[in-house]
């Protein structure tokens, strides 16, 4: 791959499906040598910097892929296709996935927003994914597609190190399926700018046995969901010691790593600082 | 490919190639010169134009993605060579030193006052954010805004 940057961008064909069904057999027959165009805001950009692709296959002529579904006791059901700032202006996204929609309205800016997508954001083969931890904490899982049918995982088993998807290349990713959050649940989002995400939710605060309390860090190049944190909060002790002896079990877990754009002493001063300032925040804490 | 497009409400059909950005389209095909390169790889927002009601930055975009689409720049703004409120504002609140960004700010501004004509501070901050002027501070591109804001709320012309 070379570096040189270049402002025209190299040579390739723009299809434009206007449904799943084309969609899949274009990306079962051109494979690799393909890249699906969303929001386009990573994929220029890669392409700019020496990924090469003979087609270009935009997905924003298959209508579904646009919808955000919103059921009452199912959950949500957003498509891959559907931009940042529709999940920022929808009601539902804002006031029960707030987790979600914190972190949304932290990518990139406001112009960004229009066209980034959340597909786009959670294919990004890059670093950066403001949404995965969030989707983590709110247990959602994602469809992916192909010509030789779709499968549903939970997003956590399909992160790989160093971000991005596991997709066989003739494979789509067309849904996101977010369960209903647990009733009262609050979520907040903690970001610095390409160095730390971390998304948390609580739930059932005043009530220890039916507490619940769910984070997850992402960290280049390893998003992590920690499990065992619910098991602690379930403890009939004061709030404020509790998280303390969250943050400390936290750091036993999360071993975040050194890069040119942090070093790993930092970043865990965030994962100490930042767990503490969400916990805080959702458990209703002073310091 | 042809493609069609609707630029500051006249109807433009014109031949691009697939791996062409919508920005470059604008600019040197058609013209327009208030669409202008910054970074490229979109975080500068200078390249920025309203695409079907939205603001993007037109250096990610391709323009064959736009097709059918109808755009505004700068130069749809005014008539009949007269600048618009928002752009009467930015004259008089000084909103501008070398003009490079400025098309980005005005059209951002000019959708600021179509979208949110009560945007509180931190909401026109917000919005502001995603372009960006090397020459001075923000702080007169702020006033151009809530000027062309209070006008637009007294009832349009100054
Ligand atoms: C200035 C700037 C700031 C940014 N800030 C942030 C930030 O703060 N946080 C953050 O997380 N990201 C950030 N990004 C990265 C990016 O904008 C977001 O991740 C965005 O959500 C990507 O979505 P997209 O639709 O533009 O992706 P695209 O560029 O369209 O696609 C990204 C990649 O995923 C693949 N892809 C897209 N959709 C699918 C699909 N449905 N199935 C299979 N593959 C698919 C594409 O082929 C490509 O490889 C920033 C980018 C820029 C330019």
């Amino acid at each position: 791959m070379s570096l040189i940057l270049r402002t025209t961008l190299p040579d390739f064909d723009y299809l434009l499906p206007s449904s799943l069904d084309e969609l899949l057999a274009l990306k079962a027959k051109y494979g690799e040598r393909a890249a699906v165009i969303a929001g386009g805001t990573v994929l220029l950009n890669l392409i700019r910097l020496g990924f090469r692709y003979d087609y270009v296959i935009d997905i924003k002529g298959v209508r579904e892929l646009s919808a955000i579904e919103y059921r009452e006791g199912k959950g949500l059901v957003i498509g891959a296709a559907v931009t940042l700032r529709d999940l920022e202006n929808n009601e539902v996204v804002r006031d029960k996935y707030r987790v979600l929609w914190d972190a949304v309205r932290q990518i990139g800016d406001f112009h960004l927003r229009n066209r980034a997508t959340i597909g786009g954001n959670i294919c990004n083969p890059t670093l950066q994914a403001d949404t995965i931890a969030p989707l983590a904490v709110l247990g959602a899982s994602i469809e992916i597609s192909s010509m030789r049918g779709s499968r549903r995982v939970a997003i956590w088993e399909l992160v790989k190190e160093g971000g991005g998807l596991l997709l066989d290349p003739d494979e789509i990713l067309t849904r996101i399926y977010i369960p209903e959050p647990p009733k009262g649940s609050r979520g907040a989002y903690f970001k610095v700018w390409w160095i730390a995400g971390i998304a948390a939710l609580a739930a059932n605060i005043d009530n220890p046995r039916e507490r619940i309390v769910r984070i997850a860090y992402s960290f280049a190049p390893s998003p992590k969901l920690v499990e065992g944190v619910e098991r602690i909060f379930r403890q009939e002790k004061p709030l404020k010691v509790l998280i303390g002896d969250a943050i400390n079990y936290i750091k036993t877990i999360v071993t975040p790593p050194s890069d040119a754009r942090a070093s790993r002493e930092y970043r865990e001063h965030l994962v100490e600082f930042g767990t503490a300032y969400l916990l805080r925040k959702l458990l209703g804490v002073e310091v | 490919m042809r493609i069609s497009l609707t630029v500051n409400g006249v109807k433009r059909v014109v031949d691009v190639k697939p791996n062409e950005r919508l920005l470059d389209v604008l600019r040197y095909r058609l013209g327009i010169k208030s669409v202008r390169a910054g970074c490229l790889v979109g975080d500068c927002g200078i390249c920025t134009v309203i695409v079907d009601g939205k603001l993007v930055k037109s250096c990610l975009v391709l323009a064959a993605e736009a097709n059918g689409s109808n755009i505004v720049t700068v130069e749809g703004l005014s008539t009949n060579m007269r600048p618009s409120p928002v752009q009467r504002a930015f004259v008089e609140s000084f909103g501008y030193q070398c003009g490079y960004c400025t098309p980005a700010f005005v059209l951002t501004a000019h959708w600021i006052t179509e979208n949110m004509v009560n945007a509180s501070d931190e909401e026109i901050a917000r919005v502001l954010n995603s372009v960006v002027c090397r020459c001075t501070g923000y702080k007169q591109i702020v006033d151009s805004v809530k000027l062309a804001l209070k006008w637009r709320r007294e009832g349009g012309e100054r």
